[in-house]
């Protein structure tokens, strides 16, 4: 494990910084970077090892005991794993559904949390512990019914089944959040807008939507994840392989009833490629991840 | 004034219009059209028969597949639920400590939540290879005991579950929210009085964040308790009925893959079987929870 080169330069530095902390410790630096490191390993080795069987020849997958890295670089996986899954066409319909599920998600999850926090109606509390009630609604139980309702409407081997929902507030934590957000502003912002002759919609877009911006991108990256994550849905909506998304487009690549031995070669490499939208989303928002999830760990309630 | 508010009324309803016809079709209607469909014998083609109590009878007495369904299914609870939290404390505790690179500690093992599920779990199918696997090559040049994992009953679900614990990163970063939440001066206050890192740990940690515990002990129970994307992809419920946890059985019942009929009648009886374990697991948990759960805020 000749790994983590950024890890090593980044503790380096530590075992000089340390002994100027005075907070005792249950075991030495040392140990303590030991485990850190262990951590790390398990992390990734797993995904560098998927790296490598992505860059090696179709039977050194096979070779026992197998080898860390490839004898033979075979970057042509790259290619050819890809068009094995039609890879071009799945990554399309993947981005066409989660861009439509984050767009509704988001939207309809942030109009419903400005009503409920901003906006005096009857039935406000009501409806505020329904939507933080759904939460603890298990999705099993919408399974079968929603399944025969959409296949009843001619939406089975449609996109419809895992794009309409988001558009409905199909995610009740999206709407808690945005409600806590929205309970931060001061109130005397929407005073001041209504004085200068603003509706609730221009309230809501002009000057809401710039001031929630975390939560609304945390949201939008959580969003995207479930979406492009999602395996179930497009599992049971979805008959016709050219109407698939990736999830289930990669899982037939090594699927039990294939009756053969997966391409594993051609499955890694082209699973890095499935991987890094998510992948270079994470690392550019990781900021607001941990800020948006923090929220969820704080117990105010208010 | 009235007039003012009238307008908040309207532009209320407008804007929260979405999800509340969200809850009526995705919250109400499922439950009582899944309930109806416990009751009766469906194919989704032909019109539902009514049976009463039939499916369940049949679950509870005739069908050979259910106990071991409901078995496998807490075995994975019960592996899985406490380990995770057990590890993601840990974790958490880690990497709320200040040293340097902690950042990129706390990011790694967040890392595999990111990802997708499918890509993940296939990855972890061939790592867990007995032959040409990751796993079994370490721990062969570690000369510690190999095994045939995903391959033999007995390892089958700790492996499952082993799979899904590459993922407590998840977990690990609501401890992480809750522990930095803990106001400093207790553990100033406790310093003072010298108290042991276990009694910090027992007297001031836990205390603190058990509200998160508990919603955690919750949220993860149930679900687990709807765990299908490991299984299915790992191991489709073997060897044996090993790995065929209860959601894995519905699937199969509900959207039968082999040109078999579905029995959706059949898979909603044991849908809300699950149901009702899910809102007992939850019930008891409340329950016991102010035992071990500490809260400064009376309700209002």
């Amino acid at each position: 494990m000749t790994t983590l080169p950024t890890d090593a330069s980044l503790a380096a530095p530590a075992q000089t910084a340390s002994p100027a902390k005075k907070k005792p410790r249950l075991i030495g630096t040392t140990s303590w970077y030991v485990v850190a490191l262990f951590i790390c390993a398990v992390m990734i080795v797993p995904l560098l090892w998927m790296i490598t069987i992505g860059l090696k020849s179709r039977t050194a997958v096979f070779d026992i005991p197998p080898k860390l890295l490839p004898h033979e670089w075979t970057w042509s996986n790259f290619i050819e794993g890809p068009k094995a899954i039609h890879f071009p066409r799945l990554l399309l319909n993947s981005f066409i559904i989660t861009g439509l599920s984050v767009i509704g998600g988001v939207l309809t999850a942030m109009m419903a949390g400005y009503a409920l926090a901003r906006l005096r109606f009857p039935g406000r509390k009501v409806w505020f512990y329904l939507f933080v009630g759904s939460m603890l609604l298990p999705g099993v139980v919408g399974l079968i019914p929603l399944f025969q309702l959409y296949k009843s409407i001619g939406w089975y081997d449609t996109w419809l089944p895992l794009i309409v929902p988001a558009f409905l507030g199909g995610n009740p934590l999206f709407i808690f959040l945005a409600r806590q957000y929205f309970l931060a502003i001061p109130y005397s912002i929407d005073e001041a807008a209504k004085i200068d002759g603003a509706g609730h919609l221009r309230i809501f877009v002009s000057v809401m939507l710039p001031l929630t911006r975390p939560a609304w991108l945390t949201m939008a990256i959580l969003a995207f994840q479930a979406s492009w994550n999602d395996y179930l849905n497009p599992l049971v909506y979805l008959y016709s392989s050219g109407k698939w998304p990736l999830s289930v487009g990669m899982a037939s690549f090594v699927s039990p009833f294939a009756g053969k031995t997966p391409d594993w070669s051609y499955y890694m490499a082209t699973n890095l490629l499935y991987m890094l939208p998510p992948l270079i989303i994470f690392f550019a928002a990781q900021r607001y991840f941990i800020q948006g999830l923090g929220a969820l760990g704080s117990t105010n309630q208010k | 004034m009235s007039r003012n508010a009238g307008s908040d009324v309207k532009a209320a309803y407008l804007f929260i219009a979405p999800a509340m016809i969200g809850f009526f079709v995705f919250v109400g209607y499922p439950l009582i059209r899944s309930f109806y469909l416990a009751l009766t014998k469906y194919n989704g083609l032909t019109d539902p028969v009514f049976v009463g109590f039939g499916n369940f009878r049949r679950l509870f007495t005739t069908d050979p597949a259910f106990w071991p369904a409901l078995r496998a299914t807490g075995y994975l609870v019960l592996l899985y639920v406490p380990l995770s939290l057990i590890l993601g404390l840990a974790l958490a505790m880690f990497c709320n400590q200040r040293f340097a690179g902690v950042r990129v500690v706390r990011t790694l093992a967040y890392l595999p939540v990111v990802l997708p599920a499918v890509a993940t779990i296939t990855l972890w199918k061939f790592i867990l290879d007995p032959q040409v696997g990751l796993l079994n090559t370490i721990l062969d040049r570690l000369g510690l005991p190999t095994s045939l994992w995903l391959q033999s009953p007995n390892m089958s679900m700790p492996s499952v579950v082993l799979v899904m614990l590459w993922g407590v990163g998840g977990t690990m970063i609501i401890f992480l929210a809750a522990l930095q939440a803990v106001p400093t001066e207790l553990y100033e206050a406790a310093k003072v009085d010298g108290a042991s890192s276990w009694s910090v740990f027992f007297r001031i940690t836990m205390p603190m964040i058990s509200p998160i515990m508990l919603l955690q002990v919750i949220l993860q129970t149930t679900a687990a308790l709807q765990t299908f994307n490991q299984p299915k992809i790992l191991t489709n419920g073997g060897p044996g009925f090993s790995t065929k946890v209860l959601m894995l059985s519905i699937y199969e019942n509900g959207f039968p893959t082999l040109g078999r009929i579905p029995q959706l009648g059949y898979a909603s009886a044991q849908v809300w079987v699950l149901f009702v374990i899910i809102i007992a697991v939850i019930a008891l948990t409340a329950k016991f929870s102010s035992l071990w759960t500490y809260s400064d805020n009376t309700p209002d």
